[in-house]
Order: structure tokens, then C-alpha cells, then sequence
């Protein structure tokens, strides 16, 4: 971390409520989407299988091409004899799959046939003239159909269904085991589901002929690996393809699997000669736009007698559906910070990836985090009634104590700071914890059940990618960075340009707010294009916006780049003033002599001299006032399957909820909603509290409201946002938001993620508060999502929602 | 919004929209609010050829207490009825001061339809003629025995709204027939009350029990007439319920009594929402619980 008052200039903007209004053009209808881009194109609709699995033994497309204003159809085989296959990150076993099917379908959705025609209606209508004949295979939708001896091979070259299996022990499990007095078991089921982006995929391709090179845009998350990727398939130079994102509607992480459909528009465009248009349809992107998989996890505390966890167990088997790119990837980021908050001396994890024939999975927001803190804290619950203690109580005896920061966890992830015992001492405070204890005794008489949860829970930030190093030798990316160019134009005004997007976050207001400070200007005098284009701006491989990363290494490289041209301003207003550097500041958009302040120079001046009259410049400075500068998050540890860290910030939560519930109807009502959140360093609290809430918002809906149903044959019934139900405004509580602030000694701010915390931690606050409430019926929680049907039946029959 | 391409017609007359209608048959849809049809053109599970758009024929959209003499004609109610026209929104019932003083039942059944988009551009008549099993409107016509006017090439007629639904999206109006009035009853001695159970506040219902219910001496049911929606492939009447009711006490068994009967000879259906054996379970508390209310 940076001494900020040598970093700061003025201390006016960092910290504060700004209000976001560079992003007002949102708000307006304003903001420039894929969709918005005016271009002629070709428009594209892909035919999506209708079996779960099935071999494909024909496709006729011939009435479909023969259809007036149809520009090409093309289907897998076609596509597959263009591209190579999709390459995985993290799973053990062969697995060829390609950008669409070829000879089989794996999932009700998955692209057999891609049409351009001059509209989209036409494009629909040629779909419905497409014969496809298919060999109906045994479909395998849930974890317990792929794993059984008889299941038939979804990849068959894989020779099993199981495409990562991998076993991790840290720290001495034996011996906690040994010394342990008891021990606490369970299962839980997690569902599927998934953040569905208000905007939903878009694409335009275009190939220019001339220089055989494509120009895309898209709403890509990750650009960085994007480019990567996409060159890859198509076996094209990096030179040959330009990605520019313009705004985007919404990623959580559902944006970074978009790529696949780019090498497919990028095909149609050099078939056609035309740009294409794809639009997804939100039908499509609920059934082929990936979802967080569903996971049955089986866990164990080896405990002492007194509450002290010793030791932790896991084995956690996620459902991936079909889409090798990604799958095994949530186990691994789940294992990095199984130990929650707690100061655990010894894990064992057993993590498998099955495939099967559901939907795609890919990272969604808090990626596997969110199941790994429900399991734990559900147990943390269910062990402090076995050692009969309250569950604060128990907590506290097993926290990670601010004096071990930083603290290493058993296989090496590193929290850097935190005080989790005063985040829950805060929750516990304004929830009430103990007056609601007895008004719920009071409630119960009138036959009105209450109940309270809680959970604590990190939440890692700025992935060190390649952590899924452990198998295939070293990992094509390794740590995090970014790229940043901050310039001053001709007005001496500011201008930011990242290899990072914005899906939302209001990065340009956050980013404003950082350099007004290091410049001593107004943040309206910075101005930041959150629009990427892969030609102009700074890349990396990591560009893009994923796990929380642009706190650390975005503004990282934001500070870097304005140091450089603060430093480059200084020298010219040095020799233009004649005075030291060292005796010069920044004021108000000047830079004076400190000891007398009429002697100065303002930003314009220095930029008139930076770019026209050059010759004013220090003798050898080159001219130009833009610089550019990569920044990389230090703590990164390169892959050793001994001692490694997935994650470089570690944000926690203590969430607080309270509900009740109707045994009659199984309505779950949530009355109060306590977040206490500690992301180090806050930049601007305004957004730091929406991201807070919002994100807690989609944790709710996981426990409440979503998911996605499968059959069993493996049709998805939830393909409309009437049957795959989101939040809703109405019917959710105030929520009361409270901060601890933990300066993170490893990022430039002391900044932390924030973004996926409160999908992480409510999962357990709420569904530990419905155990709670149910008490009385000895009704347990193991699995999600909490539905109205699963309450009354818990409650009347089984026990066990 | 990708539908199949169709031919669109804008009446500004309902004699109009009848010629056209009577034109292209079978293959022409009417488009009202469009909240129920405008989805099935998108998934293109509706793919009529000729579209009519009833949303010009501003004789359509009315709420009005006819003359003595119009309602004497046909019906012998005492009170006096209100006639609405099928055009007329779920927001302009919601907001009717005349609907909320002498018949606060669909005022209050619309102001739990959907989301506020929804009820701007959502008409009665379309409700009621789309016959969604688990529309919210169709439990209150019921309970309020309406009547609705239909007009085709061949003149009006009214049918009853027991009579009117006959099954999922399937009602009594004939493919050359319009839906243009609904009459329901001033009913001012009676308490009425529409309860619904949604997964969240703006989903269709998983189960509606509309009440409408006259005490007589003694806190006894003197009249009562139950709607159903949600439950089964249409909304209906709850003959059993209300047969248990009728001349007893409503004390809290009497109505756990009458409840149980709500499901009884129908086939409950189910969905990822809810069960047969929940949805069965969630109808009889809600028609106890509706039960309580209109006490
Ligand atoms: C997000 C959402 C939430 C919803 N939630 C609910 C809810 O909670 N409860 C609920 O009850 N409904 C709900 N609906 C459905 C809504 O109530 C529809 O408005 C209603 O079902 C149809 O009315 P409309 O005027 O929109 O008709 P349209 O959609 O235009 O037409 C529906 C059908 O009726 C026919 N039709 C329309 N008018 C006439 C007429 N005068 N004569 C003959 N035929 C006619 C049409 O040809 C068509 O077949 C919801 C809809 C949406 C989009």
C-alpha cells in the first residue's frame, strides 16, 4: 500500500459518495450497446438441438439455404473443418468439443446449424425449414445419472464422465483428526443458477477482406483471453482480429464465455463477405448462456470438544453440463478459501467435475464461493449446536484473529488484513441479536415463527490465474495485471483509457475520483472511455473485468500511468518556471511555485507546451502528455500444487438475516437484513454500499427465488423470466449496511474486492435463519433453494428441506 | 421480439374490427393489451397471419352505471349493475372510484395482475378472453356473476361467466366473436375479497380464491359465491365450498370444513412452481384464509 498523503495531492474525492455522472448517459438511454451500432449486416439465428443428447445422423439444410434473402447456413461439421477445438483450462481427461455440435448434441441449446439472412425474421423462418434427423441418446442430467457404471459417455474419448478428479491435503489432516473429540458430517445440494445479465449477448463480425483480418464487436467480458482464444480457433494471427467493446449491459462473469459465438460470427462474416449480426435472445441465453454449476458437496469438521475446528473436509462433485472450457474451475477457486474465516490448521478437498448433459456452466459471480460458504457455514451452525454453543459464539472461537494478519491459510492463500471478530461483533449489534432472541420466543406463542442467521464469509478478489495450473503443466496465464494510459489533452483535462471494460460498476466515476485526487483537480475534468478496442488500448492477457480485480490492479495501473505524467507535467512546469521540481505543487488545476503561488502554470500551458510548442520543452524530453503503464498485483505466488494462492485480495462479510416464516404456505418473508462488509480501503462508499447490496440481492434470489429446472430428459423448463423467477424490488427488505475498514497492505489503495460479497455470504445468513425459524419443527437445511413447496413439506413431512 | 410476419389492421370502429375478423377467420388474431399475446408471438407459438388491434376502438373502453331501464332489462338485481368495456385496463379498474364504492372486488383483483406495465396495457376483456388457467381476473368475474357480452357478424348475445370458460385458453366465444362488455352486479350488502399466492408479488397465481359473501342473521351465511384460479385447467366455480356454507355459522372449523372441499372434482395441476399435492394444499389455505377475510 502506498502512503496516500504522499500519493494524494488533495484528499477530497477518494472516499467519497461521488455521484456517478459520467454514467448518466445509462440512466438516459443514451449508452451505446452492440445492438445500438447502425452497421449493414447479415443477421444470424442458430437451429439449437432439442434432445439433451443424441447423435446428429443428418442435417438437411437445403429448403433453409434456398429460402429467399438467405446469405449462408453453415452447420457444426462446416464450422469444425474451420476452427480447432475449444481448449480446457483445468480438466485432466480428452475432451474434444467444438464451437457447435459435431455428430452429437450434448444439451438441449448447444448451436447445430448457424443462419445469415438479410433479416432476423428470415433468419428465424429458414430455421423452422431445417430437418435434423437424431439418434435419441440416454440423457444425463443430474451428478448421480453421469457417475452410475452404465451411463454412456457424454465425451467418449474422456473414457469416463468424470473429467477432473483431483485430491488436495494441506496441513497435517491426520493429526487433526487424531487429536479431534468429534465430529460433524453432512450433504448439501446446491442448484443451478445463474446472474442473467440485463443485456444479453451481442455480436457484430466483419472481415476486411483486404488485409484478411476480422473486426469484432461484442460485449465481451474478457477481452485479454478473448483475443487469445478466438485467434487460436481460427488459427489466425494475433494481428488478424481487432475486439471492441463498446457498453455493456451487465456481466458477473456470464460474459466471459461469449467467445465461442465470436469464432462462429467471424466465420459467417468471411462466408457471406458481409458483417453479421447475432443478438441473443434471452430464450437462448437461459438455455446455452451458462450457469454456475450445481454442486452436492459432502463435508466434515474434525472439532474439539470446546468449538475449535481442527480440521476440514470436503469432497465436491459440480455438475458442469457440457462446456470443457471452463469446467473444474469452480472446485478449485471453492478449495482456495474453504477455511472461510476461520483459522483451520488442516483440509483435505476431493474435487470432481462431472459432465452431463445440462446447460453450459461458466463463472458466475463469486465462482464456487458462494457454495463453499454456504456448506461451511451451514456447518458452523450445525456443530455449535452439537458443542452447544450459541453460533456467534462459535465463530469467535474459531476466527482468524486480526494479530495473525496476514495470515496463510493450510495450501497457502494469504488473507492480508481483516478484523473478522469486530465485523461480527458490529452484526450482532445492529441486528439485535439478542433482544430478537426473545421477541422470537414471544412470536412462537402466537404461533408466528422467527428466525435469525448469520454467516461470515471472504471474498476473494483478483484472481491469480493459473491456478488451475495443477495438471496441465504450467498454465498459459499466471498472476493478475492491467494496463492503463492516462493522458492530458490540449485543454488540460484527463483522459483514462483501460484494458479493462465496465459492465456497470461506474469504474469511470471511481477512476475520476483517484486521479482528481493525484492531480488536485475536479473528477469532472477526468474523463474515462470505458469502451475497449483491442487495436488501441493498453491488453494484456488479463484484461478485462472479472473477479473483482479493478480495485488492485486497474486503479493500479491508473495511479502508475498518472504518476508518470504528473511527474512528466512537473518537469516541464519546472523549466517553463525555473523553479526545483521538489518546490513545485498542484493546485487547482495549476502547478505553483510553493513558496509563492502567483508563480505557476496551468495544466493548458503545460500541454500547449507537451504538444505544440515543443520546442519550450526540457532539453531531451520527448514531447506528449500520455503515458501508459502495466501494473501487476505483487502477492501472486507462481503455481505449486504445495503452497499456492488463487486469489490476492480477501474482502469478508458478516451478514445478518432475519425472517419468518409462514408454516402454512412456506412463504419466506425476510424483515431485516444486516450487511457488515470490509473491502479495505473505500473509494467511493456510495457505490461500494450498492455493490454491496446488489449483490446480496442475487444471493437472495438464489435462495429464494432461481433456478434452473431440468427434467428428466434433460429439458430446461425455466426458459422464460416466468418460470426462472429474479428478485423483485417489491418484497425485499431495508437493508442496513455497515463497514469495518481493514486497509489492504498489498494493493496501491488498501483496497479489497467488492462486487460478489453479498452473493457469497447470504446464501447461509438466510438459509441458517430459516433453520432458525423452523426450529421448532426440527426442520434441517441441506440443500437450495429454500421454495415455498420444500418449507410446507419440511415442515409436514420430511423434516428436511 | 421475432415473430412470424403477419398482415396488421387497426379498426377504429368495432363494426370494423367484426368485418375484419369476419374476413380472415381462423387465421386472425385480435390484439388487445397484448400482455398475454405478445409472448406467444415472440416464441412464435402463436403465428397468426392477420393481426386486428382492438386498441383504437375507443367505444371499447369505458366503466359506467347504465340507466335503470338498460339494467331492468336484464337483471332483476336490485342494485343496480356497472358495465365495463373489454378494452378498458387493469389500471383504469384499479383506479374506477365508481368500481371502488360499488364493486371493490375488481379494483382490488387488478391491482394484484402483474407488474404496473402490465396493468396499463392489460384489458379486462383480454383477461378474461385468453382464459389463462391462472388469470386473476376470472376468479372475480366468477364470483361476482358477470356476464359478458359477445358481438359477431350475427349480433350480441351475453353469456354467463360460469359458462364463459371451458377450459386452458379456451372460452365460449365463437372465432367471429368479440368480447365487448362485461356486466357485474352492484353488490353492496355483500363482502367481497380476492386472495392470491404467488411466488412473487407480480407472478400469475398459483392459487386466487375470489369471495364474495352475504351475512345474514347470526353471523350465517345467507350468500356466497367462490372463484377459483390457478388451480386447475380453468378457473371455476367452488360449488362444494360453497354448498357446505350456505345457511351455516362461519366459525373457524365451519370454514376449515368448507375449505377442504375447494379441489373436489377437479385435477389440480402442477408446474416447477408448485406441485398437485402443494397447489391442493395452498387452495385450501387460501380459501380459509379468504374466508376469514370477507367474514
Ligand atoms: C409480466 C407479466 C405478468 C403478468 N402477470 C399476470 C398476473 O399476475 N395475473 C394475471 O391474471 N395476468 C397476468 N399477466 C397476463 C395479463 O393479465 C394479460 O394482460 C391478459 O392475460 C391479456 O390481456 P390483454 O389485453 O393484454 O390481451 P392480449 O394479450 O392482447 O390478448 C390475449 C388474447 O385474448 C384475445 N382477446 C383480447 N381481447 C379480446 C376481445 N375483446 N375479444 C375477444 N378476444 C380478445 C386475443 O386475441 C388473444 O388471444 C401477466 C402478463 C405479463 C406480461
Amino acid at each position: 500500500m502506498l502512503n496516500l498523503d504522499e500519493l494524494f495531492v488533495t484528499r477530497k474525492w477518494v472516499g467519497k459518495p461521488v455521484r456517478r455522472d459520467q454514467d448518466i448517459r445509462f440512466i438516459r438511454g443514451e449508452a451505446t450497446y452492440v445492438d445500438d451500432l447502425e452497421m449493414e449486416c447479415g443477421h444470424v439465428a442458430f437451429l439449437r438441438s432439442i434432445y439433451a443428447h443424441a447423435r446428429i445422423k443428418r442435417i438437411d439444410t437445403s429448403k433453409a439455404a434456398a429460402l429467399s434473402g438467405v446469405l449462408a447456413v453453415v452447420t457444426g461439421e462446416d464450422v469444425a473443418r474451420e476452427t480447432r477445438p475449444i481448449v480446457p483450462r483445468a480438466i485432466t481427461r480428452p475432451a474434444t468439443q467444438y464451437v457447435m455440435a459435431v455428430e452429437k448434441v450434448r444439451y438441449v441449446g448447444e448451436p447445430l446449424v448457424a443462419v445469415v439472412a438479410e433479416d432476423r425474421y428470415l433468419a428465424e423462418d429458414a430455421l423452422e425449414l431445417i430437418d435434423v434427423e437424431y439418434e435419441p441418446l440416454r440423457p444425463l442430467v443430474e451428478i448421480e445419472d453421469a457417475l452410475r457404471e452404465d451411463a454412456p459417455l457424454i465425451f467418449e474419448e474422456a473414457g469416463s464422465n468424470e473429467l477432473l478428479h483431483e485430491k488436495l491435503e494441506h496441513g497435517n489432516i491426520e493429526a487433526a483428526y487424531r487429536e479431534a473429540d468429534l465430529f460433524v458430517k453432512e450433504r448439501f445440494r446446491l442448484h443451478r443458477y445463474s446472474s442473467t445479465p440485463l443485456e444479453n449477448w451481442a455480436i457484430i463480425a466483419k472481415h476486411e477482406k483486404g488485409d484478411d483480418a476480422f473486426v469484432v464487436w461484442a460485449n465481451d467480458q474478457q477481452p485479454g483471453r478473448s483475443t487469445t482464444n478466438v485467434c487460436n480457433m481460427l488459427g489466425i494471427p494475433n494481428s488478424g482480429l481487432r475486439l471492441i467493446v463498446p457498453d455493456s449491459g451487465g456481466g458477473f462473469g456470464i460474459k466471459l464465455a461469449i467467445w465461442p459465438y465470436i469464432v462462429i460470427l467471424c466465420l459467417l462474416a468471411r462466408r457471406t463477405d458481409r458483417a453479421v449480426k447475432w443478438v441473443q435472445t434471452r430464450r437462448e441465453h437461459l438455455l446455452a448462456g451458462t450457469h454456475a454449476p450445481d454442486a452436492r458437496v459432502e463435508i466434515e469438521l474434525a472439532l474439539r470438544r470446546d468449538g475449535r475446528i481442527l480440521g476440514l473436509s470436503i469432497k465436491d462433485i459440480q455438475n458442469d453440463g457440457s462446456f470443457i472450457h471452463t469446467a473444474g474451475i469452480y472446485g478449485l477457486i471453492k478449495f482456495a478459501t474453504m477455511v472461510g474465516c476461520y483459522d483451520i490448521g488442516a483440509t483435505r478437498a476431493e474435487l470432481v467435475s462431472v459432465v452431463t448433459n445440462k446447460g453450459p456452466t461458466v463463472q458466475n459471480r463469486g465462482v464456487g464461493k458462494p457454495t463453499m460458504i454456504f456448506v461451511l457455514e451451514r456447518m458452523v451452525d450445525i456443530a455449535a449446536r452439537r458443542v452447544g454453543l450459541d453460533p456467534a459464539e462459535m465463530r469467535f472461537r474459531n476466527f482468524v484473529q486480526p494479530g495473525q494478519m496476514p495470515y496463510s491459510t493450510p495450501s497457502g492463500e494469504i488473507y492480508e488484513s481483516g478484523n473478522y471478530p469486530e465485523c461480527l461483533r458490529k452484526a450482532l449489534s445492529l441486528s439485535g441479536y439478542e433482544e430478537f432472541r426473545k421477541r422470537k420466543e414471544e412470536m412462537r406463542e402466537q404461533g408466528r415463527y422467527l428466525g435469525i442467521g448469520m454467516s461470515a464469509s471472504i471474498e476473494p478478489g483478483t484472481s491469480n490465474l493459473g491456478y488451475y495450473y495443477t495438471h496441465r503443466g504450467l498454465p498459459e496465464y499466471m498472476g493478475n495485471a492491467e494496463g492503463a494510459i492516462v493522458g492530458v489533452d490540449y485543454d488540460g483535462n484527463v483522459n483514462v483509457l483501460l484494458g479493462s471494460v465496465d459492465e456497470g460498476q461506474g469504474h469511470a466515476t471511481t477512476t475520476a475520483q483517484v486521479v482528481a485526487d493525484m492531480l488536485g483537480i475536479d473528477p469532472g475534468r477526468v474523463s474515462m472511455s470505458t469502451h475497449l478496442d483491442s487495436l488501441i488500448s493498453p491488453f494484456l492477457g488479463h484484461s478485462g473485468c472479472y473477479s473483482n480485480k479493478f480495485n488492485d490492479v486497474d486503479l493500479g495501473a491508473v495511479i502508475m500511468a498518472t504518476k508518470k505524467v504528473r511527474d512528466k507535467m512537473l518537469r516541464i512546469a519546472s523549466h517553463a518556471l525555473g523553479v526545483e521540481a521538489g518546490e513545485l505543487t498542484f493546485r487547482n488545476g495549476e502547478i505553483c511555485w510553493a513558496k509563492d503561488e502567483r508563480r505557476s502554470i496551468a495544466f493548458k500551458e503545460i500541454a500547449t507546451v507537451a504538444y505544440k510548442k515543443i520546442l519550450l520543452l526540457p532539453e531531451g524530453m520527448e514531447p506528449g502528455l500520455k503515458e501508459i503503464a502495466y501494473y501487476k498485483n505483487p502477492a501472486a505466488k507462481p503455481p505449486s500444487k504445495a503452497n499456492f494462492n488463487v486469489q490476492l485480495t480477501h474482502s469478508n462479510s458478516v451478514h445478518m438475516a432475519t425472517v419468518e416464516v409462514d408454516v402454512d404456505t412456506g412463504a419466506v418473508t425476510i424483515v431485516k437484513y444486516v450487511i457488515v462488509h470490509d473491502c479495505g480501503t473505500q473509494i467511493n462508499p456510495g457505490i461500494v454500499e450498492g455493490m454491496a447490496i446488489g449483490s446480496t440481492v442475487h444471493g437472495i434470489g438464489a435462495v429464494l427465488y432461481e433456478e434452473f429446472v431440468y427434467d428428466e430428459n434433460g429439458q430446461l423448463l425455466s426458459t422464460s423470466f416466468m418460470d426462472y423467477l429474479k428478485p423483485l424490488a417489491v418484497g425485499l427488505p431495508r437493508f442496513e449496511v455497515a463497514h469495518v475498514e481493514s486497509p489492504c497492505p498489498t494493493t496501491l489503495l488498501g483496497t479489497k474486492a467488492v462486487g460478489e460479497g453479498g452473493a457469497i455470504g447470504s446464501l447461509a445468513a438466510l438459509a441458517n435463519a430459516v433453520e432458525d425459524a423452523l426450529a421448532p419443527f426440527g426442520v434441517k437445511v441441506t440443500s437450495l433453494p429454500i421454495t415455498p413447496e420444500k418449507v410446507v413439506r419440511a415442515v409436514r413431512e420430511t423434516g428436511e428441506i | 421480439m421475432i415473430p412470424k410476419r403477419f398482415e396488421y389492421f387497426c379498426p377504429t370502429s368495432l363494426q370494423e374490427a367484426i368485418s375484419l375478423l369476419g374476413t380472415y377467420g381462423e387465421e386472425a388474431k385480435l390484439l388487445a393489451g397484448g400482455q398475454s399475446l405478445l409472448s406467444l408471438l415472440k416464441l412464435r407459438v402463436a403465428d397468426p397471419k392477420y393481426l386486428i388491434d382492438l386498441g383504437r376502438i375507443a367505444e371499447l373502453a369505458y366503466i359506467r352505471e347504465p340507466g335503470a331501464c338498460d339494467a331492468a332489462a336484464r337483471t332483476d338485481g336490485p342494485e343496480g349493475e356497472i358495465a365495463i368495456g373489454a378494452l378498458t385496463t387493469y389500471a383504469a379498474i384499479k383506479g374506477s372510484r365508481l368500481l371502488q364504492g360499488r364493486c371493490p372486488l375488481l379494483p382490488q383483483t387488478a391491482a394484484v395482475v402483474g407488474d404496473v406495465q402490465v396493468r396499463n396495457r392489460g384489458t379486462l376483456g383480454g383477461s378474461l378472453a385468453h382464459a389463462d388457467p391462472a388469470g386473476d381476473m376470472p376468479a372475480a368475474v366468477l364470483a361476482l356473476r358477470a356476464e359478458l357480452k359477445a358481438v359477431g357478424p350475427s349480433g350480441e348475445r351475453w353469456i354467463r361467466a360460469e359458462e364463459f370458460f371451458l377450459g386452458t385458453f379456451a372460452t365460449a366465444l365463437r372465432p367471429d366473436e368479440i368480447l365487448t362488455e362485461i356486466r357485474v352486479p352492484v353488490l353492496k350488502a355483500e363482502k367481497a375479497v380476492y386472495l392470491k399466492a404467488a411466488r412473487r408479488p407480480s407472478d400469475f397465481a398459483l392459487v386466487g380464491v375470489a369471495v364474495c359473501l352475504k351475512l345474514g342473521r347470526d353471523q350465517a351465511c345467507e350468500e356466497v359465491a367462490i372463484g377459483v384460479t390457478g388451480v386447475t385447467e380453468k378457473p371455476y366455480r367452488a360449488t362444494g365450498v360453497e354448498g357446505r356454507l350456505r345457511g351455516r355459522r362461519l366459525e373457524p372449523k365451519a370454514i376449515e370444513d368448507a375449505a377442504s372441499a375447494i379441489t373436489l372434482g377437479v385435477e389440480v395441476s402442477e408446474s416447477i412452481h408448485a406441485s398437485q399435492g402443494y397447489r391442493s394444499h395452498l387452495a385450501r389455505v387460501y380459501a380459509s384464509r379468504a374466508l376469514q377475510a370477507a367474514r
